[in-house]
């Protein structure tokens, strides 16, 4: 991955906003959710390339897209116009399945999406940045603002909770 | 070694330095409760990792032509060359207008007669006509 900042705004967003637009799916499990998140952090791009320093540009990318994440929770949480990511209710979509079908179903996306939404935001982020976006412990350290170790702990305990759902 | 615990998680992606890798390695070697973890551990990862990646809506990330057109006016020459220019510019000006011959307006009225003058001449419509008697028009038998 570039460790320096692209020229343009432009070729950012051809390059990163494929990732963004996942991370933020993967984050919301909503299609909309994560197209008005990924414009959020694109304009938020194009006002920070100007006062960019030479670094980690992931670190910094994907700071700005955490930080635009969860300003959008929270002023959600201001005024509940929708529903948060943590607030819809999952509970007709985990109903048990009956023993025979959880093998032949369980990789399907929708079974994974919701597995993912169950998790705590904080493990779900580091997961989703691991496993999805691709980065690093360390570019997501950066990330998320949170020693290596904490990153390390998420993921894992992350994971275990996905495979007690999945399994 | 005591259980890895945390560890298997960075153990499976690589994150862990080459002390830790093999104290981990040789732990799962003696402990099939580590292991039976660590497939679960990857378990959860490929189900992730499985995940299609998603195209981005249409028109959220800028097209090739708006990016040339957005090129264009971002990499404009900054102020002070078009600064230079208009300085330079200025000068030259400047230094023409110094070695010029002097020209003079002159208007000579025997110029303007000829020039217009003889264009009114021909001109019918301003064409003076010649006087009409008042009294040719009330001319006639009086009764």
């Amino acid at each position: 991955m570039p460790d320096v900042a692209p020229l343009s705004w432009e070729e950012v967003a051809r390059a990163y906003g494929r990732k963004i637009y996942n991370f933020a799916y993967r984050l919301t499990g909503n299609a909309d959710d994560a197209s008005d998140l990924t414009q959020e952090v694109l304009l938020r791009v194009r006002k920070g390339l100007a006062g960019y320093q030479p670094g980690s540009f992931e670190g910094w990318l994907w700071r700005i897209t955490r930080n635009a994440f969860l300003d959008e929770v929270r002023r959600r949480k201001r005024r509940p116009s929708a529903p948060l990511p943590d607030e819809i209710d999952r509970v007709s979509t985990h109903a048990s399945p009956a023993p025979d079908q959880v093998l032949s179903t369980v990789r399907l996306g929708e079974d994974i999406q919701a597995a993912l939404l169950d998790l705590p935001y904080d493990f779900r982020e580091a997961v989703v940045l691991c496993d999805i976006v691709g980065l690093s412990y360390e570019e997501i350290s950066a990330a998320v603002a949170a020693p290596i170790g904490t990153v390390r702990s998420r993921i894992h305990r992350g994971r275990k909770m996905l495979k007690e759902r999945l399994q | 070694m005591t259980h890895p615990g945390e560890l298997l998680s960075a153990f499976l992606d690589g994150e862990l330095d080459h002390r830790e890798r093999n104290q981990v390695t040789e732990h799962l070697g003696t402990c099939s409760s580590c292991a039976d973890e660590l497939n679960g551990l990857h378990f959860a990862r490929a189900a992730v990792r499985s995940l299609p990646l998603l195209e981005a809506p249409p028109g959220l990330t800028p097209a090739e032509d708006q990016t040339a057109r957005v090129r264009t006016f971002t990499r404009r020459p900054p102020v002070w060359v078009a600064a230079a220019a208009a300085a330079i510019l200025a000068f030259f000006v400047g230094i023409a207008t110094i070695l010029a011959p002097p020209t003079t307006l002159e208007v000579r009225l025997d110029q303007l007669s000829d020039q217009y003058g003889a264009r009114t001449s021909l001109e019918p419509a301003i064409t003076p006509r010649p006087p009409v008697p008042v009294l040719d028009r009330v001319s006639g038998p009086i009764e």
